[in-house]
């Protein structure tokens, strides 16, 4: 099998200059025949299932708000139940820390199944294509409508292809900014053309993104803008799974009839027909061996399929299957690899879950009172002045009960006994400690503010502060 | 491989769209421990709406990694033409 583009950082040999060349030659327009057959058929489901989710879940409800919600203006995440504060922010790195550990894990089993079923790159511009399809014809059609002088027809057909487009993505930016901003009321806000600068230019922004990346670049997305279709290489081994053109048995190539004994004729099973360069979504012959434009997208397997069958061959000259099973060596699953980027996936995971599940909904900040080190009162003690900061992480209104620890004796002065926090709120007040300065071992001392709802013994919570003093009690 | 085959059009993508990328995951990480409101509430921009000033970061980010991957393009041009 030819590996010389696989690794695109490598340095090219002297015989690579012409695809080195390749690479960066101006772009030739793709224009991908349609296919039909089990992957298109899974990649479709796929889109569907994807786009469904993407475009329905902003509009689901849940207790009275919307189920999901990045709501930036107020710093606060909705997520069904569950809402996530800044403080809350270790639980999007676990979940970036998650999806980098799955593409690892997905990648080294099974190649580019994220690239070819998933990445939103691959199903917009699965729609995309669909549309200019049932506008422009199919491949042939589409190749002699761009290369026809313009006429009132191609202006139609060309103009409402774009017109729809537009629209898709307009719609695509409205639902993207609809995760942050409360679609339903956003979508008043548009219909009377009264939404604010920010939301405006988002779905704007976002749209256009969407136009241009799967109306305009498409696979050069991909080749030129991807990282990860760069990086993909160092998680492939022997046993990953690829598609590939099976060489042993297709070559040499050549047309023949169905009634021939091509074997006698000293050919393979390849009919050179070259509809599998045709579907490619990215322009490249598998017939050449893995490449890193390669999206794994199976398009070639199933058009490979379609006339294998029609020439009454078995199918699977092009097909998923492994380097080392094409080179007749056992392929094996289960390896170091998979298993140790599996072991890591699940203990990540299982980190996220454990911690959400045990999460305590309430969060204490404490900050000294910087105007004044300490005073003494009246009674000849010490005091410090502390800003305390609750918030009511859960969505039940809560009544909460602070005491403080860490000096012998210690007294804390409240305005207030006891503190109501409504659901989702953020309370400031004030308190002051309390020491004798006999019992202070140093300038500093540490305490301990812990709060507890009175409800729930459950809820509470420990932060630490500093507590200073003149330092000469002993 | 010569520098002057790449067509500018993918040279200033392969400058704007990384750092696209690297100014995105700056301005989650930034806001996520710096509130705005907090930030600015003794600044001239203290009425400025979250939204905002998350928008105007993420540009500021973008532009700081524009102005990196740029000088980094730029450096990377041979010194000298051969012959």
């Amino acid at each position: 099998m030819s590996q010389t583009t696989v690794n695109s950082d490598s340095p090219p040999a002297r015989g690579d200059n012409a695809l080195e060349q390749s690479l960066y030659a101006k772009r030739e327009r793709i224009y991908p025949r349609e296919v039909h057959g089990l992957f298109a058929r899974l990649r479709l489901t796929g889109v569907a299932a994807l786009m469904g989710i993407f475009y329905f879940t902003p509009w689901i409800t849940w207790d009275a708000r919307q189920a999901i919600l990045f709501d930036l203006p107020a710093r606060k995440f909705y997520i069904f139940g569950i809402t996530f504060w800044p403080q809350d922010f270790i639980y999007l790195a676990l979940l970036l820390i998650v999806a980098a550990l799955s593409l690892f894990f997905f990648t080294a089993l099974a190649g580019r199944l994220w690239c070819g079923y998933a990445c939103p790159q691959t199903v917009w511009t699965e729609v995309f294509l669909w549309i200019e399809r049932k506008l422009e014809g199919d491949r042939s059609q589409q190749m002699k409508l761009d290369k026809a002088p313009w006429s009132g027809r191609k202006l139609a057909v060309k103009g409402g292809k774009h017109a729809i487009w537009i629209v898709l993505a307009a719609w695509t930016g409205y639902t993207f900014v609809g995760y942050f901003t409360p679609i339903r009321e956003l979508g008043q806000s548009v219909l009377s053309l009264a939404t604010g600068p920010w939301e405006t230019f988002w779905i704007i922004f976002y749209g256009f993104a969407t136009y241009g990346n799967a109306g305009w670049l498409r696979e050069q997305v991909c080749i030129y803008m991807c990282p990860y279709a760069r990086f993909q290489s160092a998680m492939f081994d022997k046993n990953t799974l690829i598609i590939s053109y099976d060489a042993a048995r297709g070559d040499p190539r050549g047309a023949r009839k169905r009634s021939t004994d091509y074997k006698s004729k000293g050919l393979g099973d390849c009919v050179d027909c070259k509809i599998c360069v045709q579907v490619c979504p990215t322009g490249i012959d598998i017939r050449n061996g893995l490449q890193y434009e390669c999206i794994g997208c199976a398009a070639c397997v199933d058009a490979c399929d379609d006339v294998m069958e029609k020439m009454g061959y078995p199918k699977g000259l092009v097909r998923y299957t492994t380097e080392n099973a094409i080179e007749g060596r056992p392929a094996r699953v289960l390896r170091p690899r998979v298993l140790v980027y599996a072991c890591m996936l699940l203990a990540v995971i299982g980190t996220v879950v454990g911690s959400i599940v045990t999460r305590i909904p309430v969060g204490l900040d404490v900050i000294r009172d910087r105007n004044s080190l300490y005073r003494e009162t009246q009674d000849g003690l010490v005091e410090n002045v502390y800003l305390l900061k609750l918030i009511n992480m859960d969505d039940v209104d809560h009544v909460y009960r602070l005491t403080a620890s860490g000096i012998p004796g210690l007294q804390l002065k409240l305005d207030r006994r006891e503190v109501l926090a409504p659901a989702g709120a953020v309370v400031e007040f004030s308190a002051r400690l309390q020491a004798d300065p006999y019992d202070l071992g140093s300038q500093s001392t540490e305490v301990r503010f812990t709060l507890a709802a009175v409800a729930d013994e459950a809820i509470t919570t420990t932060e630490q502060a500093r507590f200073i003093g003149p330092g000469s009690g002993r | 491989m010569n520098e002057a085959e790449i067509p500018a059009s993918q040279r200033i993508i392969g400058i704007l769209w990384p750092s696209f990328l690297t100014a995105a995951a700056a301005t989650v990480v930034f806001f996520a421990l710096f509130d705005p409101v907090e930030l600015l509430a003794y600044t001239d921009f203290a009425d400025s709406s979250r939204v905002g000033v998350y928008t105007v970061g993420f540009f500021l980010f973008w532009l700081l990694t524009t102005t990196s991957s740029t000088l980094t393009s730029y450096f990377q041009r041979p010194t000298r033409t051969p012959g």
